[in-house]
C-alpha cells in the first residue's frame, strides 16, 4: 500500500447547501464511466466521466437519503426523506442534458432537470430510514416508537402499472438502550441504520445484480459460523443491519415471512452479532488472505475468492472485524477483534486487498487488515493486533466509492468533498511504478496534469484549514472585547459603558395590560456582538407579607445580536402576572448582561470546513464547560403602585376613541368568545365589593417645611400641593399631563381596577404650631 | 375556494368553528370516497393527505383555549384522526394514547379542573372526565366515541382490567358490579349523535359492535387455549352472532371447530369447518383444523387430503384487499401465536407437516415425494414466502434434510437419499468441529446449536442405511463406522443437566445421542450378520446392550447372535435377564425422538420377536426337560 500520494483529479463541483454536504446524506455510486451522485438535496446527478459533465439530473420530491441502481441499470431507486422509496427509469444517453461546456465547475443545477413525480413512489412510508436492493427483493428499515421494523418487499417491475411493492416478510424488534453519549448530548437523531446484504458463497441465485456498495459474498466458513446452519443450508442471503444504538444484527432473509402468516420470535429472526456501543456508520466485507491460496491442491483455484472478513465501523472510530480462524484444537471459531481508529467517521468503503478507506473531517485514511497475515506464524492467519491508518491527504470526504483503477493493481476512489467537489483519486499500489525514470512528452503532460490536480486538492485542504484559523481568530477577538466590556462594567459602576433604563406604560392594545419597557444603551467603545445576552429578571413581591409565599420570578433572556456603540435596544415586557392579568405589585426588575463562552468558542472548535456539521460537534465540544459564561449586573428597578396608576380623566380624548374603532376580526372574535365563556363563571367578587364595602381612606401627614425643603429645586413657583403630587407620580407615564394642568387632586384607577383618589392639601394643626400637608388617599 | 369564504361572506355568523367543522366534514367525505377508489397506491396517498388535513385541523382547534362550545368538534376531529391513522397503519401505537390523553386534558381544561392532575394516567383522566361530563350533555356523544376508541386501544393492548372499569363508568354502574366484558359492552349504549353533529368516519355504535365481536373472539380464543371449553364455546358463538366480515367469520368458525373437536363433538365441528370453507377466501386455518380433526378420528386419508389442500391454499398469495378506512375486528385481534387454533403457518410448514405425517403413517412413497418438493421449495425459492420452520416446535433445516433422506430410504430410493445426505454434508462441513468435541464446548458460547455433531453423525448413519439398501455392505460398514467414531467423540452431558430439562417435550440431545449410537451399532451389527461375520456382529450387539441396557431390540439381536454362534449358556443367562425385564413396566418414553431417528430405529426392529422368544422358550424347556 505505502503512503503513495494519490493522483487526484477534480471532476466537477456541485452545489451544496449551507453547512456543507455532511449535513445531509450524500452518496456516490460509480458504474463504468458514469457516476451517480446525490449531494443530500433533492437532486440526483448522473455524471459522465468521458464527457466530463453531468449527463442528466433527476429531481425527487424530497431530500435524497439513499441511492441504489436497479439492474441491469434500468432505474434509479431512491429513498426520499420522510416520503418513501421512489423508482425512476434511467433515460437513454440520447436525452442527455444539453449544456454549455464550461458549466461543470460550480454550476447551478442544469436547466434540463428531469422531475420525478409522486407517481414514481413504489413504497410510500414516512418512517423509512434505510433500504437496500437484493436480487429481486427490497429490504427496508423503518423506525417505530422504540422499535425497528425490517420489511421485505417483492421488487416491483418497472413498466407495469405501479402498485405498492408487495410485502413478503417483516419483523419488528425493540431498539437497544440509547447510547450514553457525551454530557447532555441528546441521543443523536441524525444517525440512520446502515444495511448490507451478504450472499452465501455458492449461491445458485443468478448474480444479475452488480455488487453494489451494500452487497458482499462471504466465504463459506465465516458465513456458516456467523449465521448458522439454517442459513447455510438454505443458502439464503442475509441482511446485516447496523443501528444507531450500536447493535449489529443479522436477518436470514429466507426466514422472514409476513407476521400475519406465521409470526416468529423476533429474537430468533434477528440475531445480534455484536454491540459496538457507538452508532454504526458502515458495514463491509474484505478479502484479507491472498487471492490464490497457497494450498492449491485443496480447493479449486479461484473458487474461494470471497470475502473472509466482516467489518463494522462506529461513528467515533471503533472498528469491529470478524474472521474465521482455527483455535488451538483446530476448531473453526469466529475471531472478533475491536480496533480504535481516529473518528469521527464521515464515510467508509472497503477496497481490494483487505483495505478499508475511511474519511474523517481531517483526512481520508486507509487501513490494511491483511497486513498482519503473511509474516506472522503461518498457522494463525488471524487479524492484525493493531491497525495503522495511513493518511491520503484529502480532507472532509463525505461520500466515497471504490472501484478498480485502470491499471490492474490500482484502486480508484471517487470521493465527494464536503464542499461538493467530485474527485477521482487514483491510488497506485507501487509508488515507484508510477514514476518512470524517463518521461515521454505524453507522460510529462500527464504528470503535469496530476500535479495540477494535486494542487487542486491541496488548495481544498488549505481552504478548510484557513477557515478554521479564521474562526479561531474571530473567537479570540470576541473574547478580548468581552473582557474589556466586563472590566469596564465591574470597575466603575457610575459611568458604566452600558446602561439599562426601565419605564412602565399601560398598553392599550393588549387588554389594558401593564407593560414595562426596558431600554439597553451601549455607551461603551465596543459593540456587543454574538454571545451576549440581555437577561431581565422580574420578581413580583405582591404576597410577600404572606409568610410562605415567595415572589414569582420570571427571567427573560434576549440575545443581543449586534449593538453598536451608541445604539440602543428596547424590550417591552408584560407585567401582568397574577390571575386575570393584574400585576402583583411591587415588582422588581433587574437587568444583567450574560456572555456565553460556549456560543462564541463553539464555532471555533467545530472541525474544518463544516461549521454546521452535525456529525462533528460531538467530540471537541466536550472540552468546554457546559454552561459557563460571565454575568454582569446592570441595575435594578422597582415598579410600585404609584407608577402604575392610570388616570382616565387625564387621557387625551383621541386615544379612547381609537380603541372603539378596532373591530375584532373573526378568529379573535372566536377566541374572545371562548375566553369569555370560560371566565363568565367567575364574575362577582369585584362588583360585590364595590357594592357593599364602604370606601377606605388612608392619610399621611408630613411636615410642609420638610417637603418644601426636599422639593425645593423641583417646584419653584408652583403650589406645594401640586409639586408634591408631581413628585409622587414622577415615574408615572401621566406625569407630563399632570404637570401641564397643575392639579392638587387626581382621580385614577389602580391596576386591579379599583378607583382611587389622590388628594394633597395643606392643613394646619393646632397641636403643632407649624402647618402640614395632608395627603388623602381616597379609595372609592 | 374554501379559504375565500370568510372574506366573501358578509355574515359575521360564519365563525371559525363553522369553517373548521366544514373542513372536518369535507375530509370525512373525501376519505369515504377514497375507500372506493380501486388503486391501492392512490388510496394510500389520499389517506396520507387526509391524515395531514386532520392533523392541521386539530392543530388549529388546539390554538383556542379549551371551551365547551368548541370541544364537541375538537373531540370528533380527534376521533376521526385516530380512526384514519389506525386503519392506515393497521394498528394502534403509543401515539393514539397520547391523542386521547390530550383530548381528555382539554375537557378538564375547559372545566378548569386541570390542576396537578397532569401526571396521572389515562385511567384516572377518564374517571375525572366522565365525572365532569355528566353535567355537560352536549359533550357526551363525542366523549363516548372517544371512549370507544380508548376501549379499542386497550383491547388491542390487552389491558382488559382498565377496559372493564372504563365501560363500567360509561354505563354509570357501580364499580365492581360486573367484570364480564361482553355484558358490559352489550349494555353500553353510546348516545345517538344529533343530526347536525360533525361527520364521523365511524360512529360510536359501529365501533361498539366491532368491539363486541372482537372481544368475544379474543375471549373465546383465550378460553380455548386455557381449556375452559364450555365458556369458549359460548364466547365464540357470541362472536359468530355479531357483526363479522367474511375473513373474521372464517376465523370464528375455525375456532368453533377446534372447540367442538376438543369437546368431543367431531361432527358438529366438521359442520362449522365446512361453513368456514364455504364462507371466505381464507382457507388455511380451517383446512389445518380439518386435518387435526380427521387425525383425531383416525381417518388418515382424509387427514392427508386436507393437508394437501392446505399446501395448495397457502401457495396462493393473498391479494391484499383494499383496507377499509375504519377500525375493524381484525385490527383488534392479537397476532396468532403457534398455540392459537388460527395459526396455520406458511406453505413450507404445511408441506413439512404433510410429508412428516405421510412418513409417520407409513406412506413412504408419498412422503419421499413431498420431502423432495419441500426441499425444492426451500432451496430454489428466492422468496421467503417459503419460510422454513423458525418457530421452536418445528425442526430446523438439517433435520428436514435428514427426514427427507430417511423417507427416501424408506421408499427404496437409496440413491436419492445419498444425494440429499451429500448435499447436507457439503453445506454443513464448515461447521463441523475437526477435533474431539464435548458438550461443554457447545454450552460455552459456541455459536452453533448443540446438535451439529448429531446431525452429521445421523447423516453418516443414513448414508450407511442407503448403502445397505443398495447392497453395498463395505460402504455401509464404513459409513456406520464413521458415524460411531464421531458419536463416541462426543462426551455426553452430565445426567443432572439432562434431568432438569426432562419436562421438555422436545428431544434431549443426550437421549438422541444414546439412541443414535444404538442405531448405528445395531445397523453395523446387522451388516456383519448379513455378511456372515457373526463375531464382529456380536461385539457390536454387546456394546449396544451396554449402552442401552433395557433396550429390547438390542437384546433380541444379541440373543439371536449368541444362539447362532451356539453360545448356549450365555444365551440362556441373557434370556433369563430379558424375561425378568419384560415383567417390568416398559421404560417411560416421555421424550420424543426426532422423526428421522424414529424411522432409523424402525429399520433395525427385529421382525419376528415373538417367534424367536417362543422358540427359545421351548428349546430351553426342552433342555431343562432333558
Amino acid at each position: 500500500m505505502a503512503g503513495a500520494a494519490p493522483r487526484v483529479d477534480c471532476l466537477a463541483g456541485f452545489r451544496c447547501s449551507t453547512g456543507g454536504l455532511a449535513a445531509g446524506r450524500p452518496c456516490v455510486l460509480a458504474l463504468g464511466a458514469e457516476v451517480f451522485l446525490s449531494t443530500g438535496s433533492e437532486l440526483v446527478y448522473v455524471y459522465d466521466r468521458e464527457a466530463r459533465r453531468p449527463r442528466a439530473v433527476y429531481e425527487f420530491p424530497g431530500q435524497v437519503w439513499h441511492l441504489e441502481l436497479l439492474t441491469p441499470r434500468r432505474a434509479l431507486c431512491v429513498l426520499c426523506a420522510r416520503k418513501g422509496v421512489y423508482c425512476a427509469p434511467l433515460d437513454t444517453p440520447s436525452r442527455s442534458v444539453s449544456q454549455a461546456n464550461g458549466a461543470s465547475k460550480d454550476d447551478a443545477p442544469p436547466s434540463g432537470v428531469i422531475p420525478v413525480g409522486p407517481d414514481a413512489c413504489i413504497l410510500p412510508d414516512a418512517a423509512l430510514c434505510a433500504f437496500t436492493l437484493l436480487d429481486n427483493m427490497l429490504v427496508t428499515v423503518a423506525q417505530g416508537p422504540a422499535t425497528w421494523k425490517i420489511q421485505l418487499f417483492k421488487r416491483p417491475c418497472l413498466g407495469q402499472d405501479l402498485r405498492p411493492a408487495a410485502q413478503i416478510g417483516e419483523v419488528v424488534f425493540p431498539t437497544g438502550a440509547p447510547l450514553a453519549g457525551g454530557p447532555e448530548e441528546p441521543p443523536a437523531p441524525h444517525f440512520f441504520p446502515v444495511l448490507c446484504y451478504v450472499s452465501p458463497p455458492n449461491s445458485r441465485a443468478p448474480h444479475s445484480r452488480l455488487q453494489g456498495p451494500g452487497g458482499f459474498t462471504l466465504q463459506g466458513v465465516l458465513f456458516g459460523l456467523l449465521f448458522g446452519a439454517d442459513a447455510a443450508l438454505l443458502e439464503s442471503p442475509v441482511v446485516l443491519c447496523g443501528f444507531p444504538d450500536g447493535q449489529l444484527c443479522c436477518v436470514v432473509i429466507k426466514t422472514l415471512v409476513n407476521s400475519w402468516a406465521a409470526p416468529g420470535d423476533p429474537r430468533a429472526l434477528v440475531r445480534i452479532l455484536h454491540h459496538l456501543e457507538e452508532p454504526i456508520v458502515f458495514i463491509g466485507a474484505l478479502r484479507t488472505e491472498p487471492w490464490a491460496p497457497e494450498a492449491v491442491g485443496q480447493e479449486l483455484p479461484g473458487k474461494d475468492t470471497h470475502a473472509d472478513c466482516l467489518v463494522a465501523l462506529g461513528h467515533h472510530g471503533r472498528t469491529l472485524a470478524i474472521k474465521a480462524i482455527e483455535d488451538e484444537v483446530g476448531n473453526l471459531v469466529p475471531e472478533l477483534r475491536e480496533y480504535r481508529l481516529p473518528g469521527p467517521m464521515l464515510c467508509a468503503a472497503c477496497g481490494g486487498g483487505g483495505r478499508i478507506y475511511h474519511s474523517t473531517p481531517w483526512d481520508l485514511c486507509v487501513v490494511d487488515l491483511a497486513q498482519g497475515i503473511a509474516p506472522e506464524g503461518a498457522m494463525q492467519p488471524g487479524l492484525p493486533p493493531i491497525l495503522c491508518p495511513a493518511g491520503l491527504s484529502i480532507c472532509s470526504v463525505v461520500a466515497l466509492s471504490v472501484s478498480p483503477g485502470i491499471a490492474k493493481e490500482d484502486t480508484e476512489l471517487l470521493v465527494l468533498s464536503a464542499r461538493g467537489r467530485l474527485m477521482a483519486c487514483n491510488l497506485a499500489l507501487d509508488p515507484t511504478a508510477a514514476c518512470p525514470a524517463r518521461m515521454t512528452a505524453a507522460q510529462a503532460g500527464r504528470k503535469i496534469k496530476d500535479l495540477l490536480s494535486g494542487i487542486g486538492s491541496i488548495s481544498e485542504r488549505v481552504f478548510s484549514l484557513k477557515k478554521a484559523v479564521d474562526q479561531r481568530n474571530q473567537a479570540l477577538m470576541c473574547l478580548h472585547e468581552a473582557l474589556d466590556v466586563s472590566c469596564a462594567l465591574l470597575s466603575h459602576q457610575s459611568s458604566s459603558p452600558s446602561r439599562c433604563s426601565i419605564t412602565t406604560t399601560w398598553s392599550r392594545q393588549l387588554c389594558n395590560e401593564l407593560m414595562a419597557t426596558c431600554q439597553l444603551v451601549n455607551r461603551g467603545t465596543h459593540s456587543l456582538g454574538p454571545g451576549w445576552a440581555w437577561c431581565i429578571q422580574v420578581v413580583a413581591y405582591a404576597r410577600a407579607f404572606e409568610l410562605d409565599a415567595a415572589g414569582t420570578t420570571t427571567t427573560y433572556t434576549v440575545p443581543v445580536q449586534q449593538l453598536a456603540p451608541g445604539a440602543q435596544r428596547e424590550v417591552t415586557l408584560s407585567l401582568g402576572f397574577g390571575e386575570d392579568g393584574v400585576p402583583e405589585l411591587p415588582v422588581t426588575i433587574s437587568c444583567a448582561l450574560f456572555y456565553s463562552l460556549r456560543e462564541v468558542m463553539g464555532g471555533a472548535f467545530t472541525p474544518l470546513g463544516a461549521t454546521e456539521d452535525p456529525l462533528c460537534q460531538a467530540l471537541p465540544l466536550d472540552l468546554l464547560p457546559t454552561r459557563d459564561g460571565i454575568c454582569l449586573p446592570l441595575g435594578m428597578h422597582t415598579v410600585g403602585l404609584l407608577q402604575c396608576l392610570r388616570f382616565p380623566g387625564l387621557a387625551v380624548p383621541g386615544t379612547q376613541a381609537a380603541r372603539l374603532t378596532m373591530l375584532p376580526t373573526d378568529p379573535v372574535d372566536t377566541f374572545l368568545r371562548a375566553c369569555h365563556q370560560q371566565g363568565s363563571v367567575l364574575v362577582g367578587p369585584a362588583t360585590l365589593r364595590a357594592k357593599y364595602l364602604s370606601p377606605s381612606v388612608a392619610s399621611i401627614q408630613v411636615s410642609a417645611e420638610l417637603l418644601r425643603a426636599a422639593l425645593d429645586d423641583a417646584c419653584t413657583g408652583v403650589p406645594l400641593c401640586c409639586a408634591t403630587l408631581w413628585w409622587l407620580l414622577a415615574e408615572n407615564a401621566a406625569v407630563d399631563v399632570l404637570r401641564a394642568r397643575a392639579l392638587s387632586s387626581v382621580q385614577g384607577v389602580t391596576p386591579d381596577g379599583v378607583d382611587i383618589l389622590l388628594t394633597v392639601h395643606e392643613a394646619s394643626r393646632s397641636l403643632s404650631s407649624c402647618s402640614g400637608v395632608q395627603q388623602v388617599v381616597h379609595q372609592v | 375556494t374554501m379559504s375565500q369564504t370568510p372574506l366573501d361572506s358578509p355574515s359575521p355568523r360564519a365563525s371559525c368553528l363553522d369553517l373548521w367543522r366544514e373542513k372536518n366534514d369535507l375530509l370525512v367525505r373525501q376519505a369515504k370516497v377514497t375507500q372506493d377508489s380501486g388503486l391501492l397506491l392512490r388510496q394510500q396517498h389520499l389517506a396520507q393527505d387526509a391524515l395531514q388535513g386532520f392533523r392541521e385541523l386539530l392543530h388549529s382547534l388546539r390554538g383556542l383555549p379549551a371551551a365547551i362550545s368548541a370541544l364537541p368538534l375538537e373531540l370528533t376531529v380527534i376521533c376521526n384522526f385516530i380512526t384514519l391513522k389506525v386503519s392506515h397503519t393497521q394498528g394502534f401505537t403509543e401515539d393514539q394514547a397520547q391523542d386521547i390523553q390530550q383530548g381528555l386534558e382539554r375537557v378538564l381544561e375547559a372545566q378548569e379542573q386541570l390542576g396537578p392532575r397532569l401526571e396521572c394516567g389515562l385511567r384516572e383522566l377518564w374517571d375525572s372526565v366522565l365525572h365532569i361530563s355528566s353535567l355537560l350533555p352536549e359533550l357526551l356523544p363525542a366523549l363516548h366515541h372517544l371512549a370507544g376508541l380508548q376501549a379499542a386501544l386497550w383491547l388491542s393492548t390487552d389491558r382488559l382490567g382498565d377496559l372493564a372499569l372504563l365501560l363500567q363508568s360509561l354505563n354509570g354502574s357501580q364499580s365492581g358490579a360486573s367484570e364480564d366484558l361482553l355484558l358490559l359492552l352489550k349494555t353500553w349504549s353510546p348516545p345517538v349523535e344529533e343530526s347536525d353533529a360533525p361527520l364521523t368516519l365511524q360512529d360510536a355504535r359501529g365501533l361498539r359492535d366491532v368491539l363486541l365481536t372482537a372481544s368475544a373472539l379474543c375471549q373465546g380464543l383465550q378460553e380455548l387455549i386455557t381449556g375452559t371449553l364450555p365458556r369458549a364455546l359460548s364466547s365464540l358463538q357470541e362472536a359468530a352472532s355479531g357483526l363479522c366480515s367474511r375473513p373474521v367469520l372464517v376465523q370464528v368458525y375455525t375456532a368453533l371447530g377446534t372447540c367442538l373437536r376438543k369437546m368431543g363433538n367431531p361432527q358438529r365441528a366438521l359442520l362449522y369447518l365446512v361453513a368456514a370453507l364455504k364462507g371466505g377466501s381464507v382457507w388455511g386455518p380451517p383446512l389445518l383444523e380439518a386435518s387435526r380433526l380427521y387425525r383425531q378420528l383416525g381417518d388418515t386419508a382424509a387427514e392427508l387430503e386436507s393437508l394437501e389442500l392446505l399446501v395448495d391454499a397457502l401457495s396462493v398469495t393473498q391479494n391484499s384487499e383494499t383496507p377499509q378506512l375504519l377500525i375493524e375486528v381484525e385490527l383488534l385481534l392479537p397476532q396468532p401465536n403457534p398455540d392459537s387454533p388460527l395459526y396455520c403457518g406458511t406453505q413450507s410448514q404445511a408441506k413439512h407437516l404433510l410429508a412428516s405425517r405421510c412418513l409417520q403413517t407409513g406412506r413412504a412413497e408419498d412422503a419421499a415425494e413431498h420431502y423432495l418438493d419441500l426441499l425444492a421449495l426451500l432451496l430454489d425459492g428466492l422468496e421467503p414466502r417459503f419460510s422454513p420452520l423458525p418457530c421452536p416446535p418445528g425442526p430446523c433445516m438439517p433435520e428436514v434434510f435428514l427426514e427427507a433422506a430417511a423417507a427416501l430410504i424408506q421408499a427404496n430410493r437409496a440413491q436419492d437419499a445419498l444425494t440429499v445426505c451429500e448435499e447436507l454434508l457439503i453445506r454443513t462441513s464448515s461447521l463441523l468441529p475437526k477435533m474431539p468435541w464435548s458438550w461443554e464446548d457447545a454450552r460455552n458460547g459456541a455459536k452453533e446449536p448443540i446438535n451439529c455433531p448429531l446431525w452429521v453423525s445421523a447423516t453418516y448413519l443414513l448414508q450407511g442405511q442407503a448403502w445397505v439398501k443398495m447392497g453395498d455392505q463395505k460402504e455401509a460398514v464404513s459409513e456406520f463406522s464413521r458415524c460411531l467414531e464421531l458419536l463416541f467423540r462426543a462426551t455426553p452431558e452430565d445426567r443432572e443437566q439432562g434431568a432438569a430439562s426432562n419436562s421438555d417435550q422436545r428431544c434431549r440431545p443426550d437421549v438422541a445421542l444414546q439412541q443414535l449410537r444404538l442405531a448405528a451399532l445395531i445397523s453395523r451389527g446387522l451388516v456383519w450378520v448379513a455378511s456372515g461375520q457373526d463375531t464382529k456382529a456380536l461385539q457390536d450387539f454387546l456394546l449396544s446392550v451396554q449402552i442401552c441396557p433395557g433396550n429390547r431390540d438390542a437384546s433380541f439381536h444379541l440373543l439371536q447372535t449368541l444362539r447362532r454362534l451356539d453360545r448356549r449358556n450365555e444365551a440362556t443367562a441373557f434370556w433369563w435377564r430379558l424375561e425378568a425385564q419384560t415383567e417390568l413396566p416398559p421404560e417411560d418414553a416421555t421424550w420424543s425422538l426426532p422423526l428421522y431417528l424414529e424411522t432409523c430405529l424402525s429399520w433395525i426392529h427385529p421382525l419376528d420377536q415373538e417367534t424367536l422368544l417362543e422358540e427359545f422358550r421351548t428349546s430351553l424347556l426342552e433342555t431343562s426337560d432333558l
